[in-house]
């Protein structure tokens, strides 16, 4: 499904190159549920970016469900990231005062979908996150629980392959965190590729492997192996 | 790829950017309204101005030329050269039997003047008055109706009668209120009866766009062969005469002119006249009119396209994070462009429409002030609804830009 081989990524701050991929290799299956750990800074949201077709690799060649992304064009990626992917961030990221359902039909806005059509699905993704009965409300009246459940309807409105989330649960209490991850399991069960961010042991618990990212590299890990890193979570 | 489905989305969108920054809104809005409105009530207004000076200069009788020797020549200190008119009766009734000689012209009239002003007396008063002699047809080629009394007959002109019609002015200088009808003046030696009265004429608007100085209301019309007698002459000073149309009027002075130096020899040389100098004054004025008034609009509109530049360019920058969220949901940069030029040209065309109301009051207003019976043209209105448009999207042209040349990434980490 993502297939990302020997992905280099530097950014530079006028004179100074910051290195943050280093030859990254990595292989996620379709329908797998993936957690990215890593210490703050090592490079996770720029691996999340780079797979969610967000930014492109300096070099490296990337795979997406068999489609050679490294050399599209902007409009080839924005269309990709249309149809193929779904994002959650940690911040919600809903578009302030319009509603629940505005919200959710703007995927299919982009796709081009007839407005039946857009408001029929809308209502059903949401129903699928329990707020059908939210649906006219804006993000200002809804908690953070509930807006990350419409950010999440509305990554999946598109019936995208792989969910993109950057910290999806690192604005909530542990309690609501861990009612998302279940819906995250749930849609995980129902075949979609999950891959998450995270730094908290108890939300990468959810996840069937564990990728960790250090000094731009990534490499496989398991939680035991993880449990006393003492720099996680910082 | 463009499509339709975003219209709901910009439209509830350029709401809320204008909610966000309301002081501005209203400033930029306002600037779009005045310029509208000034640009919906110049143009109505000019063209009610267009519409009455056609009227009057139709009441003129548009398709009116004039024929008459060179004045410089008649000015030649040469006694010999500046000999006579160079139009004699014979030559007016050779052009008006003559089938061939100028088919563009309907009809040719005689006008004969007194070179300096000759006193008219009513009971031992004297008068300053424009006395013409004329013949039966001047009334139909320059468009004058009769109020009361009758034309002058062809007898009139055979016997040279002593009888006139007077212009409305006239008649009430020499006789008041009391009906002119059947009395008389003395002019010279004779007593003439007055036959008729001419209806009035509106001058108002040629006299404003300075298209003649003439007074048509003070005219006293006698037949001309009465007036030839007089001078002891058979000169004729100006033919006047009614083409096809104003377009034939060109060729109908040129047939004229032609015949006249034909019959000749070239002895003398002639001028010519229709009524396009009057209407060149006219358009020239109206012209002058919208651009004056244009060119307020014009301000106006600079002043609330760069308003709405402003606030587009905020709300590109205050919207930096949305942005990166629509471009990470797919949005085209297609998508944003036209987003954000919608809003804009939404905005402005609230201020377009508002324009328009605007205009269309002031359209009234200055009608009534100046008495005039002025009506919106919904033209014009259509004009100025497309023009706040397009300033909308020429102010939304750079904000636009800017919004859809985002990075995404670089937009989603902006706080
Ligand atoms: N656009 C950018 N320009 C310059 N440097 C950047 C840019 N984006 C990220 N960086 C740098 O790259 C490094 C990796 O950033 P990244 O956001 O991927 O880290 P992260 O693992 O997601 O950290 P966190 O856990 O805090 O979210 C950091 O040092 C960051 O400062
Ligand atoms: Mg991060």
């Amino acid at each position: 499904m993502i297939l990302l081989q020997d992905v280099s990524k530097t950014y530079y701050l006028g004179e100074a190159s910051v290195p943050v991929l280093k030859h990254v290799t990595l292989q996620i299956k379709q329908g797998e549920f993936v957690a990215i750990m890593g210490p703050s800074g090592s490079g996770k949201s720029t691996l999340m970016n780079i797979i969610g077709c967000l930014d492109v690799a300096d070099s490296g060649r990337y795979l997406l469900a068999g489609t050679a992304i490294e050399h599209m064009t902007e409009s080839q990626l924005a269309t990709i990231r249309n149809r193929y992917i779904g994002f959650v961030f940690q911040s919600f990221n809903l578009i302030p005062r319009v509603s629940a359902l505005r919200n959710v039909e703007l995927p299919m806005i982009y796709a081009g979908i007839d407005p039946e059509v857009r408001r029929h699905r809308a209502l059903t993704a949401l129903q699928i996150v329990g707020l059908r009965d939210r649906a006219e409300h804006t993000g200002a009246r809804m908690s953070g629980g509930q807006q990350q459940r419409v950010a999440i309807a509305r990554a999946l409105v598109n019936n995208p392959q792989v969910i993109i989330a950057d910290e999806p649960t690192g604005a909530l209490d542990s309690h609501t965190g861990q009612e998302i991850m279940k819906l995250f399991q749930q849609l995980n069960t129902n075949g979609k590729t999950i891959v998450m961010v995270t730094h908290e042991n108890e939300i990468a618990a959810f996840a069937q492997r564990i990728l960790f990212v250090r000094d731009g590299m990534v490499t496989e890990t398991r939680l035991e192996h993880i449990t006393g890193k003492s720099n996680i979570g910082a | 790829m463009l499509n339709t489905g975003i219209y709901k989305d910009v439209f509830e969108q350029a709401l809320y950017s204008l909610s966000d920054n309301k002081l501005r809104s209203i400033l930029s809005i306002l600037g779009i309204a005045v310029g509208i409105g000034a640009v919906m009530a110049v143009g109505s207004v000019t063209e009610g101005v267009r519409d009455y000076v056609y009227q009057e200069l139709e009441s003129y009788g548009i398709r009116t030329i004039w024929i008459f020797r060179d004045p410089e020549e008649i000015k030649n200190p040469n006694r010999a050269v500046r000999q006579g008119s160079g139009i004699s009766t014979e030559d007016y009734e050779f052009l008006r039997s003559s089938k061939t000689c100028c088919p563009a012209v309907r009809r040719v009239t005689p006008q004969v003047y007194w070179a300096e002003q000759k006193p008219v007396r009513v009971n031992g008063v004297n008068y300053l008055l424009n006395l013409e002699g004329v013949g039966v047809e001047y009334l139909t080629i320059n468009n004058d109706q009769l109020e009361q009394g009758r034309n002058l007959t062809n007898n009139d002109i055979e016997r040279r009668n002593p009888v006139a019609i007077l212009g409305p002015t006239a008649a009430e200088e020499l006789y008041g209120k009391t009906g002119p009808m059947g009395k008389s003046f003395r002019y010279f030696d004779q007593k003439y009866t007055v036959i008729g009265v001419l209806k009035r004429k509106s001058r108002q608007i040629i006299e404003q766009v300075n298209a003649d100085t003439y007074d048509t209301n003070k005219r006293i019309l006698i037949p001309y062969t009465n007036l030839q007698a007089i001078l002891g002459s058979k000169d004729i000073h100006t033919l006047l005469g009614e083409a096809e149309s104003l377009e034939a009027s060109v060729d109908a002075m040129d047939q004229v002119r032609t015949a006249l130096e034909r019959r000749y020899s070239g002895r003398f040389t002639y001028k010519t006249e229709n009524m396009q100098k009057w209407i060149d004054n006219a358009e020239n004025y109206i012209n002058k009119l919208r651009l004056t008034g244009l060119s307020f609009a014009a301000l106006a509109l600079f002043v609330g396209g760069m308003g709405i530049m402003n606030i587009m360019s905020t709300s590109v920058i205050e919207r930096t994070r949305e942005i990166g969220i629509r471009k990470a949901l797919g949005a085209q940069y297609e998508d944003i462009r036209f987003q954000f030029l919608m809003e804009a040209t939404a905005v402005s065309t609230i201020g377009g429409v508002i324009g328009l109301v605007l205009g269309i009051f002031a359209t009234y207003v200055i009608g009534f002030s100046t008495g005039y019976d002025f009506r919106p043209s919904w033209m014009i209105g259509i004009i100025a609804i497309s023009v706040s448009a397009i300033v909308g999207m020429m102010s939304g042209f750079f904000p636009s830009r800017h919004a859809a040349r985002m990075n995404p990434v670089d937009a989603l980490r902006h706080e």
